[in-house]
């Protein structure tokens, strides 16, 4: 029914960090301009440069790990409450861009726009649909999914417990981190105890709208709850068929390939990995930045002779103040 | 070129009269009154004399309209990124926020068109300034008329409270606030806190609404229909008001215009006061505010 999506990401927090004002824009020429300017103390001229602005990814990055809980709940085993806090563990560094249109540089904007006659459909005309067949939908009303939708009951219920490294980590989906809420002492009781055992515990919580069987294990000196996927979500290798058949390796061969993996064998450090088309990315638009010029609009004779009329007479007026 | 004296060392070109660079100057921010970016910086660049010393050292918030006024419209109290070395910052630590706040202050010609340029239609200035933050030198009463109240019985009970404070010999100066109502101001002597000077201006509020069935002056009553509510609350940190001859993101592009008390008369309409009109006055009404400092409170 509908195409396109709305953008999430509201254009302040864009990574140039502004809709409206200074900008760079794409292809432009490069060395930097000075530009000249009248000081307002005196009538000498000086020469500054404008600052590029690099963009950082301070904005985002505050959000990720430390910054406020998402959700406040407790885990529940049996009788026993432990009120805690849930935090953002990983977060996504990918880089997004913004889509500009060409000639002016300007943000563009999705919107909603009816396949039939190309209208754009405000928020308030749009009701939700399930594709039963191509071209067929079943309207579902927003309170006929409300109605359905699971209780959020503020809980982590823990129904066993069970060996970490039994789990199979192909369920494993999204990790967060679990601090205390004012329960101390509840809280490293249940981290040492699991510590000692080596156990997890697996329940269930409700996020928004869906409910997760989860693991909770100690994990860094705290608790970490991992949402787990569930089983009809993951697809076994067996179902592709040029697995089926595999042929027997020799023993030759066989003890070729272990040796192999075997002298190969180490440790390895996650650290020792790095997104390298993300820094490249970076690393460009930082040069683009430094390097060439930052283009402002020209204003059209019109409006700089009416701007410029303007400013003689302030610009007069405030020296004669 | 030959023999006419380098014609081109005369042309003052856009960059010898301001750092800032345009953007958008086409872009309309009043649809009704199709008044584009371009108008908006041309007024302020117009007022900046009468403008700058009452904007000077105090933090500004922005309410920013990068589409105009029918647009996402959105108050910013942070410098954003790339801000200019011309701007003026100020660092303060908001408790509200538990963060620190970098406020603009427009202490330049160049500062307010770049304020403009942002589409910061209106700009809002605290009550103290940089130098005393936690000590106002605006005391402010704001009164604004719920319906069926009009600005005729704003112009009434701002010339009661005018009254009052004269019988105490305090001088005030008015405003409107670019609404429906009208903003009172008496410019303070240093040292006042908030504390007092919200005591000061809720006791004013009580003696007018004892005598002014219009006016009530308790918060809670602040919403009744056909009242007056005298707002003390807006003399607190942090708290803010309208610039003098700040746009407002109204459809007719009005003004919180500055007014000799003279000039408030019943009949006089808030939409009076506008983008096209305030250019053209010749009325300088809070001109000297700095050097009437008041003494409140005995």
């Amino acid at each position: 029914m509908t195409t396109g999506k709305r953008s999430g990401n509201k254009s302040r927090n864009h990574a140039y960090g502004e809709k409206d004002g200074v900008k760079p824009k794409a292809g432009t020429s490069s060395g930097k301009v000075p530009i000249k300017a009248i000081s307002r103390e005196g009538s000498m001229k000086k020469e500054l440069a404008e600052t590029p602005v690099i963009p950082h990814e301070g904005a985002r990055d505050q959000k990720g790990t430390t910054g406020r809980p998402f959700w406040s709940g407790s885990i529940t085993i049996g009788l026993v409450n432990v009120p805690v806090r849930l935090h953002t563990m990983v977060r996504d560094k990918s880089l997004s861009f913004r889509l500009l249109h060409k000639e002016d540089g300007q943000p563009l904007r999705y919107d909603r726009v009816c396949t039939k006659d190309d209208r754009v459909i405000p928020w308030t005309e749009t009701v939700k649909g399930y594709e039963v067949r191509k071209g067929e939908y079943v309207i579902i009303e927003p309170d006929e999914l409300k109605s359905i939708m699971p209780e959020s009951s503020r809980k982590i219920r823990i129904e066993k417990f069970v060996y970490y490294l039994s789990l199979d980590p192909v369920y494993f989906e999204t990790p967060y981190i679990l601090t205390p809420d004012r329960s101390e002492e509840a809280y490293s009781l249940l981290v040492a105890a699991l510590q000692e055992l080596g156990r997890a515990a697996i329940g269930t919580i409700t996020l928004r709208t869906k409910e997760y069987p989860v693991v909770v294990h100690v994990y860094g000196g705290g608790l970490v709850l991992t949402t787990l996927r569930y089983a009809d979500e993951v697809t076994p290798p067996h179902v592709f068929e040029s697995l089926a058949g595999l042929p027997v390796p020799k023993e030759a061969e066989l003890q070729l390939a272990k040796r192999i993996i075997t002298d190969l064998s180490g440790d390895f450090s996650m650290t020792d990995y790095h997104d390298r088309y993300r820094e490249a990315v970076l690393s460009l638009i930082e040069k683009k930045l430094m390097g060439k010029k930052i283009v402002y609009e020209e204003p059209r004779p019109v409006e700089a002779k009416e701007l410029m009329q303007a400013l003689k007479d302030t610009l007069s007026s405030l020296s004669a103040k | 070129m030959a023999g006419s004296n380098g014609k081109g060392a005369k042309q003052i070109s856009m960059s010898d009269l301001t750092r800032v660079r345009f953007t958008n100057l086409d872009k309309i921010m009043y649809p009704p009154l199709r008044i584009t970016k371009k108008d908006v910086i041309t007024y302020y660049i117009r007022m900046a004399p009468f403008m700058l010393p009452l904007l000077s050292n105090r933090p500004v918030t922005m309410h920013r309209f990068p589409d105009g006024i029918n647009g996402e419209n959105f108050y910013e109290k942070d410098a954003p990124q790339g801000t200019p070395d011309y701007v003026t910052q100020f660092t303060y630590y908001s408790e509200s926020a538990d963060r620190e706040v970098h406020f603009v202050v427009c202490n330049n010609l160049d500062t307010l068109i770049w304020l403009a340029n942002l589409a910061s239609l209106e700009i809002h200035i605290t009550l103290g300034t940089i130098r005393s933050y936690d000590s106002p030198d605006f005391l402010l009463f704001d009164i604004d008329p719920e319906p069926p109240l009009s600005f005729d019985n704003v112009i009434e009970v701002s010339r009661i409270i005018r009254e009052h404070l004269e019988n105490s010999g305090i001088q005030s100066y008015v405003k409107t606030s670019g609404k429906k109502g009208l903003h009172i101001v008496v410019p303070l002597k240093p040292g006042y806190r908030f504390g007092e000077i919200r005591d000061f201006s809720h006791g004013i509020g009580k003696n007018v609404a004892k005598d002014t069935p219009l006016v009530v002056s308790e918060f809670p009553h602040s919403r009744d229909p056909g009242t007056i509510f005298i707002d003390f609350l807006q003399n607190a940190e942090g708290k803010t008001m309208a610039a003098p001859y700040s746009l407002r993101g109204t459809p007719g592009a009005t003004v919180s215009t500055p007014l000799l008390w003279d000039e408030l008369k019943s009949g006089v309409r808030a939409e009076d006061f506008n983008i096209k009109t305030v250019i053209l006055r010749k009325e300088e009404p809070w001109r000297g505010i700095f050097d009437n400092r008041q003494t409140i409170g005995k």
